[in-house]
């Protein structure tokens, strides 16, 4: 419960540089405050109590006077006259003050030679036990001067700070007395308690006040920061024409201008980009489409000239017969470049349906196992018992399928062509494999670039344009697939080719190896 | 008797070739260059079938199929250099039979359409067929409902009758492929969807809740029983 509010705050002060730079604020001005209060604090208390002591000590000093000139100047011989001088001391000082009350007591200093025959006057509320013993002392070795000490006192039950003053009085006969005047100096310590509790409200007035400043200081500061990184967001989700308020002249304004001319060239590149890149796809698809018509005409005249080959000699029918087959090519590359321009334009939906990838394999192979036969190899297709039933666009995945494995008779050097179906829960696969001559750890990495061949000096029996690979890759990228190859120098090359099995399916694996060496596979 | 095709090609070159290869092939070819002329050679000629093309100046070839339609129900197949789906099926929903892409595979291939659409139906065994409020007059190539007739385009009666001729079989879209435009292989169903769309708006009396031609889910076709 702690552990989740705690981690909870730290989040949020993670998060927000607001409440960051808020809680700094408060924290430091709280430390200075502190300072600040506790140096006011002592001076002011410090001041209060000197001035209070120091009037104590005027009136203690004027007090003393009195008392002595009254004992001096009386003349009184007998213990009676002398006792009621002594008893009229107390209250006598007792009323006679200015400020405050004071209690007082009139103690003979222990230990003189003499006996003590007059009684030690005392205030009704005070007794001899609190006056310290070692002021006691030290007051009957000072000599006309006053003695003071701050002592808390018990005054019926409440503990009052108070002012002790001391000083000698020589009594005529009854000899060493003691006079000892006690000024409670509560009201300057309620004066200092509630200058100290004021202090402290004010400071804890003032934290706020500065939290709270602090707050919205840092929200004009961090609020269009907040905005800029808001924005810039969008604007990186692809929302290119978002662009910041720019008011004034200060740094965030700048910053404001800054990130929308960025933005704006941001926008004007990328919207230049993707026109030219539309204008080229358009143009390849024009050019695709105005060389149809042409490329038509030339097929039927040259078909119509294969119908009267007969007539032809042996050097004309050679040329009929280069005219007809690099027709044939001119038109498959025609038809790969429109399919690569949709594909660029985004123009390509594919139509999933539930399909056996077993029959769709099936007829991809029986569609090559002419071009198989005439090189001389088998094909070897393997597939699981019953459907493998997968959401398909079942023309685009032959098309994949008749591309890998016209691809792997081309390079397989006459040797069979292992053809294997695989499924999952969630994904159904295709290996090709051939044991032909196969590819470098460089022409892997090219081989599903357009136009790239991995020997372009080699003989082409198939007659593929270069964008087969490039074009399957597409099939699958829409299928949401994946098309894979490994293959080893001189051992052969395998394409998978996997599938989810429901259109929107994820999966992580497939349901067959890729990595597994060619010449394991060999002896299976 | 020799049958007659109507050429619209906007390529002089290749609208000569094309002719050329149907007149050896013994047909009789007429061409035409722009989608005007079309239409008065369609008068003139009054071919047995039209070959045309899309993309025509002035009036492009939808333009002109939906006026052949407008008067006639001779077949038409559309040519076209366009890929692209939504010119298929436009020229499908203008009235047009079939559709050949630019280049065709070869011109065997377009004769072998043409022959489809020329081709006469065998001898029915039944003169005449009920579905639901429809009489199909199958000798006489006619559809009437309540007495009146119907309009449709020999495609479209291949169509209807082919469903009518067994009324409990679902046909899937292939099969109809198969029957109705002589398809041997693997082709565009949306040739199917797009003319029992058509079928539809003309026959039935709700083409959004159809009756009569019936669609069963995932596989394909089939009559309406009444």
């Amino acid at each position: 419960m702690l552990a989740g509010i705690f981690s909870a705050v730290i989040g949020a002060f993670r998060r927000s540089i607001q409440l960051r730079y808020v809680a700094l604020t408060v924290a430091f001005s709280a430390v200075a405050l502190v300072a600040v209060g506790g140096f006011l604090s002592y001076s002011i208390g410090n001041g209060l109590f000197h001035t209070r002591v120091e009037q104590i000590l005027q009136e203690s000093k004027r007090a003393t006077l009195d008392v002595q000139n009254t004992f001096n100047s009386s003349g009184a011989t007998d213990v009676v006259s002398l006792q009621v001088l002594v008893n009229a001391v107390v209250p006598n000082l007792e009323q006679n003050v200015a400020s405050g009350s004071r209690r007082v007591a009139l103690l003979r200093t222990p230990n003189q030679a003499t006996d003590q025959f007059l009684q030690s006057p005392i205030s009704s509320t005070l007794v001899d036990s609190d006056i310290p013993i070692a002021m006691r002392a030290k007051v009957a070795k000072t000599e006309n001067r006053l003695v003071y000490r701050t002592v808390t006192l018990n005054v019926s039950g409440n503990m009052e700070p108070s002012v002790i003053v001391g000083s000698k009085i020589t009594i005529p006969i009854a000899g060493q007395y003691e006079l000892y005047l006690v000024y409670d100096i509560s009201d300057a310590q309620a004066t200092l308690d509630f200058m100290q509790s004021t202090l402290a409200f004010g400071g804890l007035i003032m934290i706020l006040l500065l939290g709270i400043v602090a707050y919205f200081v840092t929200g004009r500061i961090v609020g269009p920061v907040a905005r800029a990184a808001q924005v810039a967001e969008e604007l990186a989700l692809g929302a290119l024409d978002k662009r910041l308020p720019e008011r004034g002249q200060d740094i965030v304004a700048t910053l404001a201008r800054s990130f929308n001319q960025m933005a704006q060239s941001l926008e004007t590149q990328i919207g230049e980009l993707s026109k030219l890149s539309k204008m080229q796809q358009r143009f390849v698809s024009d050019v695709s489409h105005e060389l149809r018509t042409p490329l038509t005409t030339i097929k039927l005249a040259a078909e119509m000239l294969e119908a009267r080959s007969g007539e032809l000699d042996e050097k004309a029918q050679r040329s009929l017969d280069t005219l007809i087959s690099q027709v044939a090519r001119f038109e498959s590359l025609l038809s790969d470049l429109l399919e690569i321009s949709r594909y660029d334009a985004g123009a390509v939906v594919a139509e999933l349906e539930p399909n056996d990838l077993n029959t769709v394999v099936k007829l991809a192979a029986a569609g090559l196992e002419p071009l198989a036969e005439s090189l001389g190899c088998a094909l070897d297709v393997r597939v699981p018992k019953g459907e493998v039933i997968a959401d398909l666009d079942r023309r685009r995945i032959e098309r994949v399928l008749r591309n890998l494995i016209s691809n792997a008779i081309e390079h397989g050097s006459g040797k069979p062509i292992v053809i294997e179906v695989g499924q999952s829960k969630s994904a159904v696969a295709v290996t090709i494999t051939d044991f032909g001559v196969g590819m470098s750890r460089n022409q892997m990495d090219r081989v599903f670039d357009r136009f790239w061949r991995a020997d372009p000096a080699r003989k082409r029996t198939t007659g593929g344009t270069g964008l087969g690979l490039a074009i399957s890759l597409e099939d699958t990228h829409l299928h949401h697939g994946w098309l894979q190859v490994t293959s080893e120098l001189g051992q052969g090359t395998t394409f998978r080719v996997t599938l989810p099995r429901k259109n929107g399916g994820i999966f992580t694996e497939s349901p067959l190896p890729l990595g597994e060496t060619l010449s394991q596979r060999k002896i299976v | 008797m020799v049958q007659k095709v109507l050429v619209v090609e906007d390529e002089e070159l290749l609208n000569r070739q094309l002719c050329d290869m149907l007149e050896t092939a013994g047909y009789e070819a007429v061409g035409s260059l722009d989608g005007v002329n079309a239409m008065l050679a369609f008068k003139s000629f009054n071919p047995d079938l039209v070959l045309l093309d899309i993309q025509l100046p002035p009036t492009s070839g939808i333009e002109v199929c939906k006026q052949i339609r407008a008067i006639s129900g001779v077949p038409v197949i559309m040519l076209t250099a366009k890929t692209d789906d939504e010119d298929v099926v436009a020229g499908l929903e203008a009235g047009a039979d079939d559709y050949i892409f630019k280049p065709m595979p070869s011109f065997k291939v377009l004769q072998a359409r043409i022959e489809a659409r020329l081709r006469p139906k065998p001898v029915p065994e039944v003169n005449e067929l009920v579905i639901g409020p429809l009489v199909i007059d199958v000798l006489g190539h006619e559809v009437r409902r309540d007495g009146v007739r119907v309009p449709l385009t020999p495609l479209e009666f291949n169509l209807l009758q082919t469903l009518a001729e067994a009324p409990k079989q679902v046909f899937k879209r292939e099969d109809l492929l198969k029957k109705v435009w002589g398809y041997h292989y693997d082709a565009d169903t949306r040739l199917v969807n797009v003319h029992v769309q058509r079928l539809r708006s003309k026959i039935e009396d709700d083409p959004d809740n159809p009756k009569i031609v019936v669609t069963e889910r995932g596989v394909g076709y089939k009559a309406g029983q009444f």
